[in-house]
């Protein structure tokens, strides 16, 4: 047999190893990732959670230590009904003199999220996705609202954002 | 995510491949030799042959079931993609020192004993880091070791400062005449030092007015070692060990505070630096000189040489290269150390050297992902700053190789032939093996 075509076998066969090891380590890697995103389904199922909301700037909130401390970039679970508001009472805290006793409430429904304003005294707003994808300014809320992902929403003078969710 | 006790499968599964790569590599080395004879009976290779292959697929093995006992809940990709690496460094080391006129026929040997003991350290350091507290509650001891380490490298780039001695970070231990270089063991303490310190001071670092005196203070450390690096690339001339200490502390820096404006202030610190370098000391255009003019007719063959050989090489190898054991790689010089990826690249070709690249950008992405994942700030840095090691030096020596920057003395990880080296490396991923166990 010619040695010069094993070799040609032998080297083709050692490169592709070296690939392989690549191929493998990447395919590890999306079955890890693919076993975290289940994990946080489960979560998310466990506790009733529907979406999530981002904490972009915390206006003139007082409770920004101890237990019930918000803080910019804090992500909060929304479940089935959740309500904002000066309330200790209720889901997510606001100490601020801007925001009503019971001032918002976020709650899913048709497989989607949905704002509406509990009467408050200045007012909820959300900034709403326009036909051409883009969004339009803050608009105060007089009914039920749908969100999308990426919406905003003010509270007094706490803004929100809406995180990607998946149901 | 819930890890039970279970046995590590999959890092076994990862582990054929380096082992198949190490039988098949010595197969074709053993052929390579005899090549113009037809295969027969008579001229297969010999059982000892595969000797090295046997001894590192045996260490590899019991390395993994000592992790299955100490570490069962670690990443289990690192050892094999750092596995894979070592062993394309012993195939290589055996390579090029069994080709004619090489003066250490015995290079593969010494490199399989590194990986070897290296894998005994990195073991080491997975049961000695079984609680980290001990690492991360006396941060200054690993200054002061840090300290110690480099002032070896000072001390000798001082007293050869006037000679031209090629590498003055070494330090020689006993009669022996073992050799090591402290700047490697260096590189571990000071990301230690760091990750602890930086975490420490981050709310200050990371929101405080970057030019007021508070923040300053806090900066001293990370302005000493931006220092330390200046000195050594002017005093040692190891410039890359200096561009990799740079590197480390602006990469900390950064992953700590998130903001872009202390990594520009470092760079504009390091222009100033090589600047006054540049107009002060004579070597330092010299090798620059090298660099941007090493195909002039006068240079090639005299300080350009070992540059245009390396690119020769590269070229020589082609999309697939001439084969294992069928090119002259001995013929640039250092192929051994610094220019071991212009022989792995004149044998396996573009495709082998892609396939190189991707192993380091699976070592680091799989770094960068226990930091990603850990809880801890602590250990998030000593991830990200243990994985830079490898990022940066594999950066800094491919493109000295590839003429994109003046060739400085650092060794691609894992491959390049190098005992201290290995070895470090190794405590990087026992390291980084632990750390990958603080998961959410």
């Amino acid at each position: 047999m010619d040695t010069y075509s094993v070799l040609l076998v032998l080297r083709i066969l050692l490169v592709a190893i070296l690939y392989l090891v690549i191929l493998r380590v990447v395919s590890v890697a999306r079955r890890e990732m693919k076993m975290v995103q289940e994990e946080e389904r489960a979560v998310r199922r466990l506790h009733n959670i529907v979406g999530y909301l981002t904490v972009e700037n915390v206006g003139s909130i007082k409770n920004t230590a101890g237990p019930r401390a918000l803080h910019r970039r804090d992500r909060l679970d929304i479940k089935e009904i959740t309500t904002i508001g000066r309330d200790p009472a209720n889901d997510i805290m606001l100490e601020s003199t801007f925001v009503s006793g019971y001032h918002t409430r976020v709650f899913f429904k048709d497989g989607s999220l949905w704002v509406e304003d509990l009467n408050s005294h200045n007012g909820t707003f959300v900034s709403l996705l326009r036909k051409d994808g883009n969004y339009q300014g803050l608009e105060r809320i007089t009914k039920e609202t749908a969100v999308t992902p990426k919406t905003i929403l003010q509270v007094g003078d706490v803004i929100f954002k809406f995180d990607e969710f998946k149901f | 995510m819930i890890y039970g006790r279970r046995y590590r499968w999959t890092e076994m599964g990862l582990l054929l491949f380096p082992a198949a790569f190490l039988v098949v590599a010595l197969l074709e080395l053993e052929l390579a030799q005899t090549a113009s004879t037809p295969l027969t009976r008579n001229t297969l290779p010999p059982v000892d042959t595969f000797i090295p292959a046997i001894g590192l697929i045996v260490a590899l093995a019991i390395t993994h079931v000592l992790l299955n006992i100490f570490a069962p809940d670690s990443d289990q990709t690192l050892l094999p993609i750092a596995g894979t690496l070592a062993s394309i460094g012993v195939i290589m080391a055996l390579r090029i020192g069994a080709s004619p006129g090489f003066d250490v026929p015995s290079l593969g040997a010494k490199q399989l004993a590194w990986v070897i003991v290296g894998l005994g350290f990195c073991v080491l350091t997975v049961i000695l880091t079984r609680d980290l507290r001990w690492v991360r509650n006396n941060p200054f001891i690993w200054a002061a070791t840090g300290i110690a380490l480099i002032g070896i490298t000072l001390v000798n780039g001082l007293r050869h400062f006037s000679t031209n001695t090629p590498s003055r970070d070494v330090l020689a231990i006993g009669p022996g005449g073992f050799s090591f270089q402290p700047s490697e063991l260096f590189k571990i303490s000071l990301v230690i030092f760091f990750s602890v310190y930086l975490s420490e001071n981050q709310a200050l670092l990371s929101t405080g007015n970057i030019l007021s005196g508070a923040v300053m203070r806090k900066l001293l450390p990370n302005l000493l070692v931006l220092g330390i690096a200046l000195v050594i690339a002017v005093v040692v001339r190891e410039l890359g060990l200096a561009l990799l200490i740079f590197g480390l502390v602006l990469a900390l820096t950064y992953a700590t505070t998130n903001r872009l404006s202390y990594v520009l202030g470092g760079l504009a610190i390091f222009t100033v630096g090589a600047v006054i370098a540049f107009s002060v000391f004579s070597y330092t255009r010299v090798r620059l000189d090298i660099v941007v003019n090493a195909f002039d007719p006068n240079k090639a063959t005299n300080e350009g040489y070992q540059i245009v050989q390396g690119l020769i090489a590269f070229a020589s190898g082609g999309v697939f290269g001439s084969g294992l054991g069928l090119g002259h790689p001995t013929i640039v010089p250092a192929s051994n150390t610094d220019y071991i990826a212009a022989a792995f690249g004149e044998e396996f070709g573009f495709a082998g050297l892609l396939a190189l690249l991707g192993l380091f950008m699976m070592l680091v992405f799989r770094g960068l992902l226990v930091a990603m994942r850990s809880r801890d700030r602590i250990n998030q840095l000593m991830a990200v700053g243990l994985t830079s090691v490898f990022a940066l030096q594999t950066l800094v020596i491919l493109a000295g190789n590839l003429k994109l920057m003046p060739l400085t003395g650092v060794p691609l990880p894992f491959v390049a032939y190098g005992g201290s080296s290995v070895i470090a490396n190794f405590i990087i991923i026992g390291f980084l093996l632990r750390l990958s166990e603080d998961r959410t």
